[in-house]
């Protein structure tokens, strides 16, 4: 039980940063703290952490104390301020680090970025491509350069990149998700489907693939794909405890769309009640929630005649 | 029957307290030992891009294997064909490059070394105390067990004396360090923490069966594996699941 | 904890073996102090197994109601909570039980 307690949720990580993070910049002390836990949660918060870093790195005594913690905290304050686009302070910080470790992977990986920062695409890829040279398989330099590809607006390079790396790490789950939201937005939904498919098994219990895999099968049109699209549907009900409104939605609008294409003749499809009670559901969460619209709702379900 | 024998409270002293304790001692600090050997990971700087692909390929098809009840018949159908179909499949491996891989295992000196640490850290101290117990405590009577047992636990209990007439619930001192080698386990997990607690059983069958990582047998393993499943979508089950959910959430 | 559904195995596996874990914990723990008493309350043949026996089905008692009866939220399978560990722990309860018995009793 005790190992139970000691294994924090990841919610709990977070309320921590939260916390740590209202106490650092009340002068309460406790910043090394909290930036070492932004750094092991990987927390996106470049506007606190640059301020309370820099605080710490300029501070000769407080970094002294760091010994050799003090370049990790060089390259998390660069990368926080190439986020805050505070140019000047990561050219600082990567000079300091590049005079400390010559010909290290890690700082020519930071002057990269501070190319891209720049929007020196083109110099970034050139700073890329040296790394890639001498380690091929660094999975950073990887999807820096499909992200160099996509901040440029070109998508078809992205997916390029991004089909390339997936022949090589192909269980890296979150390039899938990177492949399947660009495939949508390019509108490629068979594609799209794939990778979700994918993500689905890589992590079948996360109800947001479950969910937008349905979308995409709804968007796709077709009997068949309208009633797979209806389970995935269930299938994020179930996972979400039925508290997901897109997932109500989503089935409301998949058996009116089955039902107006077999014009009630499929009798599989009438038997079950998971229509009416997703519609119940929603209005129930309408008035619950926003019982202003809650006539809308119920006209329009009464439209797709399922109340 | 040798009912009432007698122990000596300087056994105790110098024979069963002293060993118990320096087993447990010798569990803790190899568990430092075999830490500080295992800390630098990066043991080959740049990884064959052969082995990267075959093990991102084994997790996937793992998880085709393992999760196959959540997409579509058809979509796994494609992806099964796409794994196993005879020579085009991801997961054929060409009977020649199976062979290659194996040889080349042995030849790795690298990997070789690093099963010799591993294996170093935890045959060396086994060895020592083993000794040091035969060299100090032979033929002691250490202790008694609290139940009875029969004739065939002897050779068990009483390692190292010869004497058939005393009770067999007597535990010569070899026999004791064996019961604490594995009875200390459990006190091991719950001090040095969960990761330690499997160690010796998995590390003595790995020593014998599976050397290492093999990528070529695991992505025949896996493929022989994804040949067998049946495709049992799971997706109408959970259908007349969510309406159950649905009806409890509007009873409430 | 773990999300699951009732027949359709939807575990989170990293859940299930962070629970599997702490059974195994406190079944270790248990079996450990549970063997310094019958040692020290000196029990012989077997009283002490059965104690040992009597100690797991209270743990298993313990763990349920920790579940709040509900085995399927936390783990995948009853036997999970029953049997879990319960063997695993046999060899540390008979050694520490040796070990308290023979200090208390025998010298």
């Amino acid at each position: 039980m005790a190992a139970a307690t000691a294994t924090a949720t990841a919610a709990e990580e977070e309320a921590r940063l939260l916390r740590l993070e209202e106490q650092a910049e009340h002068g309460g002390g406790g910043a090394w703290e909290y930036l070492s836990l932004a750094r092991r949660l990987r927390a996106r918060r470049p506007a606190p952490v640059l301020r309370l870093g820099l605080a710490l790195l300029n501070d000769a005594s407080a970094r002294s104390r760091l010994a050799a913690e003090q370049w990790t905290l060089y390259e998390q304050v660069a990368v926080a301020a190439m986020d805050c686009q505070r140019l000047d302070v990561a050219k600082d910080c990567i000079g300091v680090l590049s005079k400390q470790f010559p010909g290290s992977v890690r700082v020519a990986r930071l002057e990269a970025l501070l190319f891209e920062a720049k929007g020196d695409w083109a110099d970034a890829e050139r700073a890329y491509a040296l790394i890639l040279e001498t380690n091929p398989f660094d999975q950073i330099v990887h999807k820096r350069k499909i992200a160099i590809a996509k901040a440029q607006g070109d998508m078809s390079l992205a997916v390029d990149y991004l089909n390339k790396y997936l022949e090589l790490f192909m269980a890296d789950h979150d390039a899938w998700r990177e492949l399947a939201e660009i495939y949508v937005s390019l509108q490629m939904y068979k594609q799209a489907a794939f990778c979700y498919e994918e993500l689905i098994l890589a992590q079948p219990t996360i109800p947001l693939y479950h969910l937008a895999y349905a979308e995409v099968l709804y968007t796709l049109g077709g009997l068949e794909n309208l009633q797979t699209a209806k389970k995935y549907y269930a299938s994020t009900i179930q996972l979400t405890g039925g508290k997901n409104t897109r997932a109500l939605f989503g089935v409301c609008l998949c058996s009116s769309a089955i039902s107006q294409l077999t014009k009630g003749r499929n009798k599989e499809e009438d038997s079950s009640e998971l229509q009416s009670l997703a519609a119940e559901a929603l209005l129930k969460a309408y008035k619950q929630h926003a019982s202003s619209k809650e006539a809308l709702v119920a006209g329009m379900l009464k439209n797709m005649k399922l109340s | 029957m040798a009912e009432e024998l007698v122990l000596d409270t300087a056994i105790r002293d110098w024979v069963l307290i002293p060993l118990s304790v320096v087993m447990v001692l010798i569990g803790v600090l190899r568990y430092f030992v075999s830490k500080l050997m295992r800390s630098p990971p990066s043991a080959s700087p740049s990884p064959d891009p052969k082995a990267v692909k075959e093990g991102q390929l084994v997790i996937r098809a793992r998880n085709l294997r393992t999760s196959s009840q959540f997409i579509p018949a058809k979509a796994f159908k494609a992806r099964k064909l796409y794994y196993t179909d005879g020579e085009r499949g991801l997961l054929h491996v060409p009977k020649e490059d199976a062979q290659k891989a194996q040889a080349a295992m042995f030849s790795d000196p690298n990997m070789a070394m690093d099963m010799m640490k591993k294996n170093l850290s935890m045959i060396v101290p086994q060895t020592l105390t083993f000794a040091w117990v035969n060299f100090f405590f032979s033929g002691f009577v250490a202790a008694k067990i609290p139940f009875p047992l029969t004739q065939r636990f002897r050779g068990m209990l009483q390692n190292g004396i010869d004497l058939s007439t005393v009770d067999v619930s007597y535990v010569s001192s070899r026999s004791w360090y064996f019961l604490n080698l594995f009875g200390l386990r459990g006190l091991f997990s719950l001090i040095l923490g969960e990761e330690n607690a499997t160690d010796d059983a998995t590390k003595m069958m790995q020593m014998g069966g599976g050397m290492g990582f093999n990528p070529a047998m695991s992505l025949g393993a896996e493929k022989d594996s994804l040949d067998i499943i049946q495709h049992d979508w799971a997706l109408p089950k959970m259908e007349h699941h969510a309406e159950e959910v649905l009806r409890k959430l509007l009873k409430k | 904890m773990a999300a699951t559904g009732d027949d359709v195995p939807i575990i989170q596996a990293e859940n299930l073996t962070s629970n599997v874990r702490s059974i195994l914990y406190s079944r270790t723990f248990l079996s450990i102090t549970g063997g310094v008493v019958a040692g020290i309350w000196g029990f012989t043949g077997l009283t002490g197994f059965i104690f040992y026996f009597l100690i797991m089905m209270v743990a298993s008692l313990g763990l349920l109601a920790k579940s709040k009866f509900s085995v399927h939220s936390y783990f995948d399978s009853w036997s999970r909570i029953l049997v879990e560990g319960v063997f695993g722990g046999l060899m540390s309860f008979v050694l520490f039980w040796t070990f308290a018995y023979d200090i208390v009793h025998i010298f």
